[in-house]
Order: C-alpha cells, then sequence, then structure tokens
C-alpha cells in the first residue's frame, strides 16, 4: 500500500530541497531586516568602546555568577553590575544592533510558525540540539 | 504590528516548505502518521502509557509509588518499543528531525546565523 503511495507522489530529491533552502536563505538575507541586522553586528563588532563595555560587563558577570545563583550578591556588587550594564545598553550601537537583531528575529519568527505549521513539527525544538540548547 | 513577508520571501518560502514536503523523509514520515493514526491497538496502547506516566507522576510526588507500579510502566514502554507502527513513527519523526538540521545548517551557511534559534519564540523550546 505504501509502494502505491510511493508511486503516486513527486518526491523532491535532497539536493532540491537545499537547493530551495538555498534560495529561501538568499531571499532573506535580501530583506530590508537582515540588511540592517548585517550592518549592525558589524558596526557593533567594530566599535572598541562597545566591544571593552561587552567585556567589562561579561568578566563582572562571570566573577559574580555564583553569588548570583545564590541570589546573594551585595548591594555594592548589585551596584557595580548595573552600572557596567548601563554603560554597555546606553551606547548607541548597541542599541541599534539589539533593535535590529529584534527585528530580524521577528521576521524569523514569522517564517518559523509558517515552516512549523506546514510541517506539523516545531522548527526551531526540532533544530535544536537539546532541550533549550 | 503584524510583520508582512514580501512577495519574493512569500514564494521562497512556498517553494522550500512545498519540497520539504515532498522530500522522500517527510513522505515516509507523514504515511507513518497516518498508519499510527489509523492503528487502533497502537493508540490504545499509547493512551494507556500516556495515562500510566501521568498517575505514577502524581504519584511519585506524593512519595506513593510502588515498585509494582513503576514495573507496569515498563512493561507498557516495552510494549511500545517492540510495536511495529509507533517504532516505524519513531523512527520517521527521528529521521525527519536529522533531514530539518542538515537543512537549516545549509540556511546557515548562508545566512551565518542560526535561523533556527531566530524562529524561536521565547519560553523553554
Amino acid at each position: 500500500m505504501n509502494d502505491q503511495v510511493n508511486e503516486d507522489i513527486e518526491i523532491a530529491s535532497t539536493s532540491i530541497v537545499k537547493q530551495s533552502a538555498r534560495d529561501f536563505a538568499a531571499a532573506l538575507a535580501e530583506t530590508p531586516q537582515f540588511k540592517a541586522f548585517e550592518q549592525a553586528a558589524y558596526a557593533f563588532r567594530n566599535d572598541q568602546t562597545a566591544q571593552q563595555a561587552m567585556q567589562a560587563l561579561q568578566q563582572k558577570q562571570q566573577s559574580l555568577r555564583p553569588l548570583m545563583q545564590l541570589n546573594a550578591l551585595s548591594n555594592i556588587q548589585r551596584g557595580e553590575l548595573m552600572e557596567l550594564q548601563s554603560s554597555f545598553t546606553s551606547q548607541t550601537v548597541v542599541q541599534e544592533y539589539f533593535s535590529a537583531q529584534a527585528e530580524l528575529t521577528t521576521l524569523c519568527q514569522v517564517l518559523g510558525d509558517e515552516l512549523s505549521g506546514a510541517i506539523g513539527l516545531n522548527y526551531a525544538a526540532a533544530c535544536a540540539a537539546s532541550c533549550c540548547g | 504590528m503584524e510583520t508582512i513577508l514580501s512577495p519574493t520571501m512569500q514564494v521562497a518560502t512556498n517553494v522550500f516548505i512545498n519540497n520539504l514536503m515532498a522530500s522522500e523523509v517527510f513522505v515516509r514520515y507523514h504515511q507513518s502518521q497516518t498508519l499510527l493514526d489509523h492503528d487502533s491497538q497502537a493508540q490504545a496502547l499509547l493512551n494507556q502509557l500516556s495515562q500510566t506516566q501521568t498517575e505514577l507522576r502524581k504519584k511519585q510526588t506524593d512519595n506513593s509509588l510502588s515498585k509494582d507500579e513503576i514495573e507496569s510502566l515498563r512493561a507498557l514502554q516495552v510494549q511500545a518499543r517492540v510495536n511495529v507502527v509507533i517504532q516505524g513513527y519513531s523512527d520517521a519523526q527521528q529521521d525527519v528531525i536529522e533531514f530539518l538540521r542538515e537543512i537549516n545548517e545549509e540556511i546557515n551557511q548562508l545566512l551565518g546565523i542560526d535561523f533556527a534559534s531566530f524562529t524561536k519564540r521565547s519560553g523553554c523550546c
């Protein structure tokens, strides 16, 4: 019975599916959202002040992680962390990067919903290495 | 604000979806799904397994789970594993997941981002 069904269905080869995936990616790369994200990411990567602010924040977060997990930060430590966060996120290049990322995410979510709806599986979850991975 | 896809993006999405659905792994997956949906024995077994899991989870929380109950759950799990229709569906689903990851990688290579991560809605998985 399955063979009969297969005979009636036109099967798309893996190379055809991969080509249409690349065409899909090329169309996405041409959207204003993706172009804006690429530009913002480039500007962010090449902004020394923003990179230094990010590194300082990450180093502080890393050193305070055990205390943060225990919710045992002192007021001084919390203040230091907030100051570093603020000096990072207040920069225009960082704000533009996050804004472009959010715009691209919204577009990708719409595309992901279309894919998930059609295939009957959650696209993001199926492609993830593991839960929340 | 609602995001409206450009005609080019919509066409590319539709072609991609159509080809994905027409791929061998997806055709087999949907066939195995149809078989599972129409197999009353497999459906009954899955329902029983699901109900038992729910009941035992509650009992586990209450610390009132017995060894016999764990054994009965294991027996059901074994029955599900050896059921040809359930196993066929499970294998086909695994193949689809592997195929999707391969296809997603194709997209990622062109875009330089993990496309699947960007499609994720907030909340766990």
